[in-house]
């Protein structure tokens, strides 16, 4: 059984239009001039108990927009979507017990009042028993290495610290379902990695559902075999993250190592992106490679040769111009 | 349904220990928020002295009466503004940035959350001066204790300030649509005025009945200090009780369902 469904879900937003100026203003006073924002248009998918999932998309292609409406903040404009059998945007608190959601561009944490406080009222809130709440702390502090931290108010904390401080408030009652939207933004290399490891490793121990909205393709890939691909508020793509090569990228990297140099006329086969001595890279039409490799091992003598797929942060930044360029058309 | 009462009460207890603990950290701003509402009584109590050295009553009222009500108004002011003044003005600043969002998630009812969220310990000393003033008005009037009216007096108090209580909600909700609310303030200055008389001043001008009539039974402002203080010092209207009862009752029912109304329409500032 599906833990998490969407069917069709849609937001439209009505933005105002401000006028420029004192004049405009006024006239907007008395005709207000609205413009409507597809956020979310109709994206329907399941996910399983237990799968760690990730949303990809450029910015403003929906990603946040969804996951409120997957945790209840929003109400959709139509469509429908069920998590942990529940309807998120009733808000039933048994529902909102088992789930949690983590947004990096915001902070829940009590600002002036050290991390620990805001834990304590976490128990409160969540009633969960002094030896859980110890052994949950214990074994999350040490995962992302702050417990030497708790103490000091989150205002005295780095951004890193503070992102991680925001992770164990909302672990600390045992979600099953857990949404982090970005909760890797404006970190460096070293603390994106820690949070990376730190998710993964709890992942394996509490078989949590996780769905991760980036636009980093390094937690990507560092967490998830899924992806859903978003832009402009639709579903462009839904399956393993290997097979974006084969959805969007409509070529292979051949690189050639001849015993001589490189011979004359293989622009045939395909573009050639580089040559420097006797090696060539080409980039060759996936449903081609084998014809165009047959033809060359006749036809040359080859030293070496490999079949590469481009770097998966290429494919998807092309993905992501392609939905950028329709936006801004439309 | 008890389990959940109980843990509400346990969280807003555990939320006022910590504003309690941030505010006595900020002795010097408590210190003169007191002293503002300390002087702020005098002057309320030395109009009313003025007056009465000209007249023996105001709107039928005597002065002793009048002493009490004033103290019924400043208590029950004070215990608005204790509870939940401070919530209701932050919701404004929830929706602008989005915060609102973490009152949303937690398995906690959101209008306990939103209302209840802030105790504000500067106005709590408000109710305390105000039970004194009351004191000292039964005093001035030999006062003969009756458990009847005493009884009916905390009702009607309750009852007034859960009437408060939904006006502040009320407005508090428009902020969703507005998203900026200054007028917050100004419109729970403007209701606290009204309930500052009583409600016989209404009702000695002709033009000024119908105001009387709609803040009566349409916007029960009238209803919130003078059902109890006529009810402890003057006449005990049982049928006036009933229909404060069912009023407040109201007042709860439709502001909790606007409140709802406008969470539905909270769109989330975007991050
Ligand atoms: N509260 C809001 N009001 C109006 N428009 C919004 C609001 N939130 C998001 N949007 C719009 O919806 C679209 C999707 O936004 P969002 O879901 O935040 O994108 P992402 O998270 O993928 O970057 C954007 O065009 C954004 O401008
Ligand atoms: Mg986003």
């Amino acid at each position: 059984m599906a833990i998490i469904e969407a069917d069709g879900l849609s937001k439209t937003y009505r933005v105002f239009q401000k006028r420029e100026g004192v004049l405009g203003a006024l006239r907007g006073l008395f005709h207000r001039e609205y413009k409507e924002v597809r956020a979310v248009d109709r994206v329907s998918f399941t996910i399983e108990p237990g799968e760690m999932v990730a949303f990809l998309g450029p910015n403003g292609a929906g990603k946040t927009t969804t996951l409120k409406m997957l945790s209840g903040l929003i109400d959709p404009s139509s469509g429908s979507a069920s998590v942990l059998g529940f309807t998120p945007w009733k808000r039933d608190d048994a529902f909102r017990r088992r789930f949690a959601l983590v947004m990096g561009q915001k902070n829940q944490l009590w600002w002036d009042l050290p991390a620990s406080d805001s834990f304590m009222l976490h128990k409160e809130i969540y009633s969960i028993p002094e030896a859980q709440f110890q052994s949950t702390l214990d074994e999350l502090t040490e995962l992302l290495e702050v417990k030497h931290l708790t103490r000091q108010a989150v205002r005295e904390l780095s951004l890193g610290e503070r992102m991680k401080m925001e992770l164990i408030a909302a672990l600390l009652h045992q979600p099953s379902v857990l949404l982090l939207d970005e909760p890797t933004i404006g970190l460096d290399v070293v603390a994106q990695v820690r949070i990376q490891n730190c998710l993964r490793e709890y992942h394996k121990r509490r078989g949590v559902t996780v769905i991760l909205t980036s636009h980093y393709m390094r937690d990507v890939e560092a967490l998830c075999d899924r992806v859903l691909v978003i832009t402009r508020g639709k579903l462009v793509y839904d399956g393993l993250l290997s097979g974006i090569h084969d959805r969007f990228a409509g070529m292979k990297l051949v690189r050639l190592e001849f015993f001589e140099s490189v011979p004359e006329g293989l622009e045939r086969y395909g573009e050639i992106s580089r040559i420097e001595g006797p090696v060539v890279d080409l980039k060759v039409d996936r449903d081609r490679v084998a014809e165009a490799l047959g033809a060359i091992l006749d036809g040359h003598a080859v030293a070496d040769l490999s079949v590469q797929d481009p770097p998966l942060e290429q494919v998807i930044a092309r993905v992501f111009e392609e939905g950028r360029s329709d936006h801004e058309a439309a | 349904m008890i389990d959940r009462t109980l843990r509400h009460a346990r969280l807003i207890a555990s939320l006022g220990r910590y504003t309690l603990a941030r505010e006595m950290s900020f002795r010097g701003n408590y210190l003169v928020k007191l002293s503002v509402e300390l002087l702020w009584l005098f002057i309320l109590l030395a109009f009313y002295k003025t007056v009465f050295m000209k007249t023996s009553t105001v709107a039928t009222w005597t002065e002793p009466q009048y002493l009490f009500f004033v103290g019924c108004h400043f208590a029950l002011n004070g215990l608005i503004e204790t509870l939940f003044m401070d919530g209701c003005v932050d919701f404004t600043e929830l929706v602008r940035t989005g915060d609102l969002d973490f009152i949303l998630l937690k398995p906690m009812d959101e209008q306990v959350l939103v209302t209840c969220r802030k105790i504000d310990w500067g106005t709590s000393l408000n109710v305390v001066m105000g039970g004194v003033v009351m004191a000292l008005a039964l005093y001035q009037m030999n006062w003969r204790f009756d458990p009847v009216r005493a009884v009916a007096f905390v009702v009607t108090f309750v009852c007034g300030t859960a009437i408060a209580y939904s006006f502040m909600l009320a407005l508090t909700s428009f902020s969703v649509w507005l998203v900026r609310n200054q007028s917050l303030m100004e419109m729970w200055w403007l209701f606290s005025s009204l309930a500052r008389y009583p409600r016989e001043i209404f009702r000695s001008l002709a033009w000024a009945e119908p105001l009387s009539f709609l803040f009566t039974y349409i916007l029960p402002f009238l209803l919130v200090v003078n059902v109890p203080a006529n009810v402890m010092v003057r006449v005990f209207d049982p049928a006036t009780v009933a229909f404060t009862l069912a009023a407040t009752a109201a007042s709860l029912w439709a502001s909790r369902m606007f409140f709802r109304r406008a969470l539905r329409s909270y769109r989330s500032a975007s991050s």
